[in-house]
């Protein structure tokens, strides 16, 4: 059933650059996490071992569990830019496809943040006049994703369907 | 009735607003006279002091009812008294104030406002910014023949100016609007049009008009009446099985009054709301009044309605009867129960098959929603919808995307193409296994999320392309009946131009 998220074309993937970059942050913020519910645990529990080595198995668990899950989550995600839409896919349990014609796009953003700076890493997320379309593209290189905005900037103003 | 006479008149020769054209005979620029600036009307201080003892009034008596049923000693009645009084008389005083700080002035240069007691603020608002502007009677203003004008400018916070006498709001509305249209306009002093429970002029064309009887008849076989009446049922029920042990029979006498009071005043909320309901057609568009303790009337560019949801509760389906929602293009759009005088997203309360197809017809006419074949949801759906599966269901033509889906309540979304900003295919893990899609339309609207369900996933793979080039726009107006050849190539009348085009009849204004 893969077909159904991306259909024949040319698709283009994150690099490993970016699963890195959101393998490391999401150790980061899970470890913090991990870190706190110890500490709630030890409170709560009065010192209890028994309690607290059972929620440090578990959080470790669940550290474990999300970095490898966000590194295949970004393997999951492609986009392919048509000929008249920018496709979307990604997703592991819940798969999902976007098709946004460059034709409603009311702009294109380019943003990073402290931590992505780090990597040189920027997101783009195409704007529509929906709050729903939610068209992002995470974690491409910040030269990439300036080309990616001209691009569609331009593809855009070409095709551009009234509203 | 006659214009009171406006108060606050700065400029010592009263020069009249509608002297002259101001397109005709521009504003000496070289000498700076003081501004002719306008107050609110004087009674508006009371008017809210009002609205505030009101409040408090219903507020306290609310407590009180509280007290009787946990039966506490009530406090003396002359504290009470004075204490509503004491707040009405500081309320009226404040008011008095921001009453004393706000002054407007709207010409042929500018519109500006200012208000503020202590944070001081001056407001100008470019003429060609403002989206709608709504005439309001409340029910307290109503009395004195005074309105509110409702300005929005398309951000989250709406200009508001009260209290006016009714006569300059209408004259004020026309004159902006005409001058967010972008036309030299003068401003006339309009005719008061008195109280009226309708809204309708000559130029106008009554579509439907919803009278109370069928209003009623709809809340009480609606899905929330129902629903409120079952969990009543049960909790009434249950406070009788239990009040022996624990509270007694005041515990039902309680409950059963404040569930009475909860379901009558649900009825008298969308009989008052509502009542008098009337879609007409006028040139500019449609125009939607309504309301008895206080009329509303939206116009309504169907050029802004972003998608039509149709729904019928339970007891409809066997009535014909539907319901139509809509979700508009930067409206400031409130709650769904429309009860307040403000704009709101209900196109038709309660309306029979032939009312619904009129309006229909009149917004997109072109499209017919009813020929397009729906693809059901396969079989296997129920397993995730077990009670919607049967009902499940998507179309389109070359229109209109029809989506069919709810249990208790039956939609109906019906979304034109060149509405919808982008399509998402989705499958969760159950959905894989049991090989069937979603599908989500993404519009510009902000209340309803026009989707479909449990889809045959073979079937979305075999029409991939077709669903995904749904968002593309095949005709670029479904709003008018003219056609003009199926597809306009997207370079040759420029976009650009189109949107400017649009800009103006997207312009609404509501009184």
């Amino acid at each position: 059933m893969d077909a159904l998220f991306r259909p024949d074309g040319e698709w283009q993937r994150l690099g490993d650059v970016a699963v890195v970059s959101h393998r490391v942050s999401s150790l980061v913020l899970n470890l913090l996490a991990s870190i706190g519910l110890l500490v709630g645990a030890w409170i709560l529990t009065s010192g209890d071992l028994v309690w607290v080595g059972a929620a440090a198995v578990a959080a470790v668990a669940w550290t474990a569990w999300r970095v490898i899950r966000i590194g295949r989550w970004i393997r999951s995600f492609g986009f392919r830019e048509g000929e008249r839409d920018l496709l979307i896919t990604h997703g592991l349990w819940y798969k999902s496809l976007t098709a946004i014609p460059y034709g409603r796009m009311l702009s294109v953003e380019v943003t990073t943040g402290p931590v992505s700076r780090l990597w040189g890493l920027a997101d783009v997320q195409l704007i529509t006049a929906s709050h729903r379309s939610n068209a992002q593209i995470p974690a491409l290189r910040a030269t990439d994703a300036a080309r990616l905005r001209d691009h569609l900037i331009a593809l855009g103003e070409k095709q551009a369907l009234p509203l | 009735m006659i214009d009171p006479p406006l108060d606050g008149v700065q400029a010592p020769e009263p020069a009249p607003a509608h002297s002259a054209d101001p397109a005709a005979v521009p504003p000496p620029a070289a000498l700076p006279e003081p501004k002719r600036t306008e107050r609110p009307h004087p009674l508006t201080p009371l008017i809210r002091g009002w609205v505030v003892s009101l409040a408090l009034i219903i507020g306290l008596g609310r407590e009180i009812l509280g007290w009787f049923t946990e039966s506490r000693p009530l406090p003396p009645l002359q504290l009470l008294l004075g204490g509503i009084g004491g707040i009405a008389v500081i309320a009226v005083l404040v008011g008095l104030a921001s009453w004393l700080a706000t002054r407007f002035v709207i010409d042929a240069d500018e519109l500006r406002i200012e208000s503020g007691i202590l944070l001081r603020k001056s407001q100008r608002i470019a003429f060609d910014k403002v989206t709608s502007i709504d005439v309001l009677q409340p029910l307290a203003a109503r009395i004195f023949a005074l309105a509110e004008l409702e300005i929005d400018i398309g951000s989250s916070e709406r200009v508001k100016l009260r209290y006016l006498t009714r006569a300059r709001s209408y004259s004020l509305r026309d004159y902006l609007l005409s001058r967010a249209h972008s036309h030299q306009a003068e401003l006339v002093q309009a005719e008061d049009p008195g109280l009226r429970l309708g809204d309708l002029s000559a130029e106008d064309e009554v579509l439907v008009q919803i009278p109370p009887q069928r209003l009623l008849v709809g809340a009480v076989t609606s899905n929330e009446f129902i629903g409120l009446l079952i969990t009543i049922i049960i909790t009434v029920t249950a406070a009788a099985v239990v009040s022996p042990y624990f509270g007694g029979p005041v515990l039902v006498l309680a409950l059963g009054v404040s569930a009475i009071s909860g379901i009558g005043g649900f009825v008298v909320r969308r009989l008052t709301g509502q009542f008098n309901f009337t879609l007409s057609s006028r040139p500019a568009g449609l125009r939607i009044s309504r309301g008895l303790t206080s009329l509303t009337s939206q116009s309504l560019p169907p050029r802004r309605i972003q998608l039509v949801r149709l729904s019928q509760s339970l007891w409809w389906r066997r009535f014909g009867w539907y319901r139509a929602e809509i979700d508009v293009l930067g409206m400031g759009m409130r709650n769904e129960e429309d009860t307040h005088a403000s704009v709101s997203s209900v196109l038709l309360p309660v309306a029979d098959h032939a009312q619904m197809r009129l309006v229909l017809a009149r917004i997109w006419p072109e499209a017919d929603w009813e020929s397009i074949q729906l693809h059901p949801a396969p079989f296997r759906a129920r397993w995730l919808h077990p009670v919607a599966g049967p009902f499940l269901g998507l179309g389109h033509d070359g229109l209109l995307v029809v989506s069919r889906h709810g249990w208790l309540e039956r939609r109906w979304d019906l979304v034109p193409h060149a509405r919808i900003q982008s399509v998402r295919i989705d499958q969760g893990p159950i959905s894989r296994k049991l090989g069937l899609a979603d599908l989500a339309f993404h519009t510009a609207g902000s209340r309803l999320h026009p989707h479909a369900y449990g889809l045959d996933a073979n079937h979305v793979l075999e029409r991939q392309d077709e669903l995904i080039m749904l968002a593309q726009a095949h005709r670029p107006d479904i709003t008018l009946a003219s056609a003009t050849g199926p597809a306009v190539p997207a370079d040759q009348p420029g976009p650009e131009a189109l949107r400017a085009d649009q800009a103006e009849a997207t312009i609404s204004a509501t009184e």
